[in-house]
């Protein structure tokens, strides 16, 4: 898991995660609901498509509004999370999850000019 | 030999009926002048029976016309025709091929009694007490003439009354040009067959404008009938009206049947989909209105204005401009149902509605769509929160026609080369900024910003003021370099924009500039490279045989980051399509 933080997350929508089984992701979705123990929650993406987010520990803090997930995709097509931080929206402009969808989706349809997957030297 | 005509003919061929080999007396022939093309020539043939005048010459058979051959009382065989049917029903006969059988000068005279034929009007021939308008005529107010439908009106019939409501009348206008001045007033008048629009010159201004009462009913006779110009009006009819010295307009009372008005109206979600700039008619609440403000045009002029915004049944929620008089009139309280006929649809801010000199407004109009309307918002309508066409943001500059452009593009287009500036707007970034300079002395007095002139005597002289002063107010002239991607600019940024990217005002800075230099530089450094939306004004120009391009800074904003998304991902797609 660790690597997680060293290698470049590759930003996805719901729809995406099967293709990136098994790789880190970073993932911007609203927060749905929250499983009672704490220890899973539901996202709905920028297209309404839900994800599944596990976590380690269970849950200190109330999740609402949009957060944005960094974590590792499952066999299964859920997110496991290494972090996670919420984006406030009683701060500055709202986030308009929409729009990052639309953004997302360029980044993916011309992947050759956005060259993100800069390996790090060894 | 008499000639026989054949009888029945007209009646036959006005039915639309083939008739083959008639031989018909000319009764009139008169030349018609078009604009384009060849003289035509109409007349008005007789069987005995009846008379028509929907006879037109072929082109072809103009000569004939032209060397007097075919003239009044000559009888003629129509060898070969052809029946023409206006978009109104009427029918025209073309006339192909015709003989002369007995030339007009060994014809006495009509052959025949024949009664004009035309399909469903009588014709009051009276040049009487019907004509006379001003006092109100009691007698025959229309009552000889059958009344036509405002839509089978066409230049080709010139006798004729209409029966119909005045929907809209504009005030009195007055030009003046080199031919001379003149002046006019317009009107759209309806019926249950449709509408059209009415414009009276000069001499029927001084006759007719004074008499004409919006939402009365008038029969109206005699005006010229002509292709419409679309540009004045939005009207669904091909042809417009003029009133002439024969018209007659009486009032009417028995208002049964005509409309109030006609209007098309169309749902406030449709609009996106319309084109910028297209009229069209609206219905819906008035939701809420706003203070009514005075404007001051580019030609100077003071005018009124005010916005409120219209919801309909769709859910959307769109502005409306109201002007002058209308503005000054409307009074939105209780969320009246207002219906605007005529109305400019604009792309500004997303998509807003304004009120034309010759829209009209309604407030609570009585048509069934009003009903429903009302009876749909105190029910749901006032509940729905409303998703407005119309971008109320001021920031980010709302407006949809803002001229983007890259810094790339300025050159390459080569803006401000052609007479007149050109403006654009761009996102860039300032990467230097020039604080030598970048402040003067200017006169004291308020709206005189000219450089003074130091007297060295503790005085400061204005040349345009023509005075001395004993003080001066600092104004900023910035001199910056803004760049984006692919290129960058020199522009010159004035008071108000140098304030905003130097975040203090000029007052302040003249102060630090003599106080601290340290501190003055550094109000520079810190407003270096932040970037923002400029809007820009090129022109070329030309100083001691030098022509170069200046650029100014018009105004200064903070990105919109939403917006210039939103504006880039529909770019990428766009590009990406083609």
């Amino acid at each position: 898991m660790a690597n997680v933080y060293e290698s470049p997350k590759a930003r996805v929508n719901s729809s995406m995660l099967p293709q990136y089984a098994g790789r880190p992701v970073c993932l911007v979705g609203r927060v749905e609901k929250v499983h009672p123990t704490g220890k899973s929650f539901f996202v709905s993406d920028g297209e309404g498509k839900p994800a599944t987010v596990e976590l380690n520990e269970p849950l200190e803090e109330e999740l609402s509004g949009v957060i944005e997930v960094v974590g590792t995709v499952t066999n299964k097509g859920t997110v496991i999370a290494t972090t996670y931080h919420i984006l406030r929206e009683d701060k500055g402009t709202s986030f308009d999850l929409e729009l990052y969808n639309e953004a997302l989706k360029i980044v993916h349809d011309f992947s050759q000019y956005y060259p993100f997957e800069v390996s790090m030297s060894a | 030999m008499t000639t026989k005509l054949t009888e029945g003919a007209i009646e036959a061929l006005t039915k639309g009926n083939t008739v083959n080999n008639a031989v018909l007396q000319v009764v009139n022939i008169r030349k018609i002048e078009s604009g384009s093309g060849p003289a035509r020539f109409r007349l008005m043939m007789s069987d005995g029976l009846h008379t028509m005048s929907a006879f037109m010459l072929s082109t072809q058979l103009n000569p004939m016309a032209e060397q007097n051959l075919v003239a009044p009382n000559c009888v003629c065989l129509i060898k070969k025709n052809v029946t023409n049917v206006l978009k109104d029903g009427r029918r025209v006969v073309i006339i192909l091929d015709m003989e002369v059988l007995r030339p007009a000068e060994e014809v006495p005279g009509k052959i025949g009694d024949p009664t004009p034929y035309v399909e469903g009007e009588l014709l009051p021939v009276s040049k009487g007490p019907s004509r006379d308008f001003a006092k109100k005529a009691p007698s025959t107010p229309g009552g000889s003439s059958k009344v036509v439908p405002i839509a089978s009106l066409n230049p080709y019939q010139s006798k004729w009354t209409v029966r119909a409501r005045v929907t809209n009348k504009s005030g009195i206008r007055t030009w003046s040009n080199s031919r001379g001045d003149g002046k006019l007033f317009s009107m759209e008048i309806v019926d249950e067959s449709g509408e059209i629009r009415v414009t009276g010159f000069n001499q029927e201004v001084d006759k007719f404008f004074s008499l004409i009462e919006p939402g009365k009913v008038y029969y109206i006779s005699k005006g010229t009938l002509k292709i419409a110009n679309k540009q004045y009006t939005s009207l669904k009819n091909d042809y417009e009206m003029t009133l002439n010295g024969e018209s007659t307009i009486i009032p009417c009372e028995d208002t049964q049947d005509v409309p109030m008005v006609q209007c098309n109206f169309v749902s406030i979600s449709d609009l996106e989909t319309r084109d910028k700039d297209a009229i069209v008619d609206v219905i819906g609440v008035c939701r809420s209105v706003e203070d009514i403000t005075r404007i001051t045009t580019k030609s100077s002029r003071e005018v009124s204005k005010r916005t409120l915004s219209l919801m309909d049944m769709s859910g959307k929620v769109i502005t409306v401009t109201l002007w002058g008089e209308e503005a000054e009139k409307f009074d939105g309280t209780g969320q009246p149902i207002m219906a605007i006929k005529g109305a400019r649809l604009s792309d500004f801010g997303g998509r807003s509605l304004s009120a034309l000199f010759s829209s009209t407004v309604m407030i609570n109009p009585d048509i069934p769509e009003a009903y429903k309307l009302r009876g749909w918002y105190d029910k749901e309508g006032h509940a729905l929160d409303g998703q407005s066409m119309t971008e109320l943001k001021s920031g980010g500059g709302g407006g949809v026609n803002t001229n983007w452009k890259t810094l790339m593009d300025v050159k390459m287009e080569h803006l401000g080369h052609g007479d007149k500036a050109d403006y654009f707007s761009c996102v860039a970034t300032i990467v230097y900024l020039k604080k030598e300079n970048s402040l003067y002395q200017a006169c004291p007095s308020q709206d005189c910003n000219k450089k003074v002139v130091d007297q060295h005597n503790g005085m400061f002289r204005c040349e345009k003021c023509d005075k001395e002063f004993p003080n001066f107010k600092y104004r900023l002239i910035l001199s910056a370099n803004i760049a984006d991607f692919g290129d960058n600019q020199w522009v010159t940024c004035f008071q108000e924009s140098a304030e905003t990217i130097l975040g203090q005002n000029a007052a302040y800075l003249g102060q630090l500039k003599d106080s601290n230099e340290a501190a003055f530089e550094e109000v520079f450094q810190q407003a270096n490279f932040k970037t923002y939306i400029f809007r820009n004004r090129v022109k070329l120009e030309t100083y001691n045989d030098e022509s170069r391009i200046k650029a100014t800074v018009m105004d200064v904003k903070p990105v919109d980051h939403k917006e210039y998304s939103k504006r880039l991902i529909m770019n990428i797609r766009k590009l990406s399509a083609q």
